[in-house]
């Protein structure tokens, strides 16, 4: 393939960059629903991808082809939510909004490419479909990722603010290990084989494939 | 730079994502090394093109298709045994562009970003850089030819400024020129502007610096910003140095509340350092203005270092006249005699002059806006500009009123006064005298329209007309204001 690795890498970072634009912005648009417009007066209700890169996290390490990447994470403030919004629920619902936007938006380009196929079959060229199915995928993945409750993904979050008082001081003896988990279980699937991915990597091709027809 | 807009980078981002899938799409077929190595057994290939690592072979079936792998000896001379051509080339245009679109998007993204992250922060290091800026020959438009009057100071100055074009004869005189030659006269008489026509003049660099651009918050940053100013200015001599308004870190030491003030001190305490470290033939020459020189450390202006004080005085006529005509250069002037304004302006600076020129002709253009001519700028334009300049406003305001209504008519003429009074925004009112005080006077107009108070500063020019009574005519001339006015402004 030679030059054409970064290709492949741009076929992969445009989809992610555009995923964690729209991750972003449900943060912040939940937020702002709950009466939160700390998010809002810092610029980051908003879809473009400029206002969430991290040039680290989202501009470098992927293109060098380091499986995970971050954009700028959204503030909130969980003492501006609305009254009638409890500080607890309004917290794991920002934090599961994020994830539960690129679940969505996987099934619904999923959607729209099966109605393109029902409609019929040469409308969607085969030209789009690496990038659509990327884009399945890598909203699968991102949602599926950030679910899981290791600090600082969202799903910790949740569990942050739904956990019962009696486990709080195990969890919060687990958060100073946090990191190490992480990179452990990003780095884990090279080394042993034993890929936590690869369960929703297939629903995700498998949605793809229903799509397809 | 803006920030593009949200629907725009999605667009450009989908369109380069599909031109970068139709880009690997358009790619041949990829086949196994192996196949390609049973092609050649079997005879089929006709054409290779291969940049050395990736081969794209053309079968004799008019195929393509794409294969990984490496050109050893043996397939080589068996290819070539077959007759077929194999052509070492990159892929020209395809190849090219997939290359380098990642690669300049890359770079664009990173110089955005590091632009964006440099904007916010303030290196520390790069405060202990000298703030001066530098300014070429070529950038000045001032040479001593724009600076009106000053002859005394143009002289001195024709000397240091010869002395680092030609620095060989003053040497073998045994001269030693000024080191450092301080500008010191009343604000805006051209100290600045005459530092600029040395930059013109010469063909020296010129390093521009305020004084109170070296003192900053933390102490050491200006003695580090003089030394880097000097650092610059000997690596590039010829050069002068000019420090404007001196007196902000020249002031004299050990004065002033508490006594001390470290950083000016310590700045101040380099730039004495600086002045005495250039070598004879260092041709760096520090040029240094202010309007306070009493203020200045004595060790400052002490032999050797700034010992070369040119006062640039207040303007003589015959300066001003010079001076208007620099300012009016250019300028469409309807035949003023600018040996009359020049003595009008009485006191004014060159500054003030430059201003009152502009002033005039602002007004020339409003007027010709008016009267929908070309624009001429008249005396009375300059006579006009003249009063805004001293802060007469030609039209009433409040004040003046409320000083109508409580005019007492105090000065009421014993006899008929009858005057001709041009104004200051160019009318002329004629008619008796009803009253006058200290800054009005009410005239009565003869053809039975209401009577006129107009303020005296609004008056340019007073003409008594016949029909005027002796005592009147008297007392009209007992006012000295009258007096003035009598005459031509």
């Amino acid at each position: 393939m030679g030059e054409n690795w970064l290709v492949e890498r741009f076929i992969f970072w445009i989809p992610l960059v555009l995923s964690l634009s729209v991750h972003e912005w449900a943060h912040a648009a939940s937020a702002k629903w709950l009466g939160d417009d700390t998010a809002e007066r810092l610029g980051r209700l908003s879809l473009n991808p400029l206002d969430h890169i991290d040039p680290i996290g989202t501009l470098i390490l992927p293109l060098l082809g380091v499986p995970f990447g971050w954009a700028k994470p959204v503030p909130i403030n969980p003492l501006r939510f609305r009254k009638d919004v409890g500080m607890n629920t309004g917290l794991w619902l920002t934090a599961a909004a994020g994830p539960a936007s690129n679940l969505l938006l996987a099934l619904f380009i999923a959607g729209f490419v099966g109605i393109a196929a029902s409609i019929s079959p040469g409308l969607l060229p085969d030209v789009a479909m690496p990038v659509v199915t990327t884009f399945i995928v890598l909203n699968v993945l991102l949602a599926f990722f950030n679910l899981l409750p290791i600090p600082p993904l969202d799903g910790s979050r949740v569990v942050d603010a739904i956990i019962p008082d009696s486990f709080r001081p195990a969890w919060d003896a687990f958060a100073p290990y946090s990191a190490f988990v992480l990179i452990g279980l990003i780095f884990l699937p090279r080394m042993s084989g034993l890929d936590l991915f690869a369960w929703p990597q297939q629903w995700a091709m498998q949605l793809v494939h229903l799509a397809r027809g | 730079m803006k920030k593009l807009n949200t629907a725009f980078v999605w667009a450009l981002l989908l369109v380069l994502v599909m031109f970068f899938a139709w880009n690997r799409q358009s790619d041949n077929p990829a086949v196994p090394f192996a196949q390609f190595l049973a092609d050649v057994a079997e005879e089929k290939v006709a054409g290779i093109v291969t940049d050395g690592k990736t081969l794209t072979v053309t079968t004799r079936q008019g195929e393509l298709y794409t294969t990984r792998g490496v050109l050893d000896a043996a397939i080589f001379e068996k290819l070539s045994e077959q007759g077929v051509v194999v052509n070492y080339e990159t892929s020209a245009l395809t190849g090219w562009i997939s290359f380098l679109i990642p690669v300049v998007l890359l770079l664009a993204f990173l110089v955005y970003f590091l632009r964006k992250s440099q904007a916010k922060t303030t290196n520390i290091l790069s405060l202990r850089r000298s703030p001066h800026r530098e300014i070429s020959e070529a950038d000045s438009q001032v040479t001593f030819a724009d600076v009106g009057g000053c002859e005394n100071a143009k002289e001195e100055l024709g000397d240091v400024i010869d002395f680092l074009k030609a620095p060989q004869r003053w040497l073998d005189a045994g001269v030693r020129l000024p080191r450092g030659v301080l500008l010191e006269g009343p604000p805006g008489c051209g100290k600045t502007l005459l530092a600029r026509a040395v930059a013109g003049e010469t063909n020296a660099k010129f390093f521009l610096v305020s004084g109170s651009e070296f003192v900053e918050m933390f102490v050491g940053v200006g003695a580090a910003r003089v030394r880097d100013l000097f650092e610059t200015a000997v690596k590039k001599a010829p050069s002068v140095v000019f420090i404007d308004e001196l007196d902000a870190v020249g002031r004299r030491r050990g004065s002033g509340i508490g006594s001390s003030h470290d950083e000016r001190e310590q700045t101040l305490n380099q730039l004495l350092v600086c002045l005495d470290g250039f070598k004879r033939n260092d041709r760096v020459v520090v040029l240094a203005a202010t309007n306070r020189p009493d203020v200045l450390d004595t060790a400052l202006v002490r032999p050797g270092r700034i010992d070369r004080r040119i006062r640039v005085p207040e303007l003589n006529e015959a300066a001003r006249v010079e001076v208007l005509k620099i300012q009016t250069r250019g300028k469409p002037i309807d035949s003023v005699d600018l040996q009359e304004i020049a003595r009008l302006a009485a006191g004014f600076s060159g500054a003030r002059l430059e201003n009152l020129c502009n002033e005039a002709a602002l007004l020339a253009v409003r007027r010709s806006k008016r009267e929908a001519n070309s624009v001429r700028i008249t005396r009375e334009d300059f006579v006009r500009a003249m009063g805004t300049d001293l802060g007469q406003d030609q039209r009433f305001n409040k004040l003046d009123s409320l000083l109508i209504e409580s005019a007492t008519q105090l000065a009421e003429p014993t006899g008929t006064a009858r005057v001709r009074l041009s104004l200051l925004d160019g009318t002329t009112v004629q008619g008796d005298v009803v009253w006058a005080d200290a800054a009005f006077l009410k005239i009565r107009n003869s053809n039975g329209d209401p009577d006129l108070v107009v303020a005296k500063r609004q008056v340019q020019q007073l003409e008594v007309l016949p029909g005027t009574d002796a005592a009147a005519l008297d007392e009209l001339q007992v006012d000295r204001w009258a007096m003035r006015s009598s005459e031509t402004v």
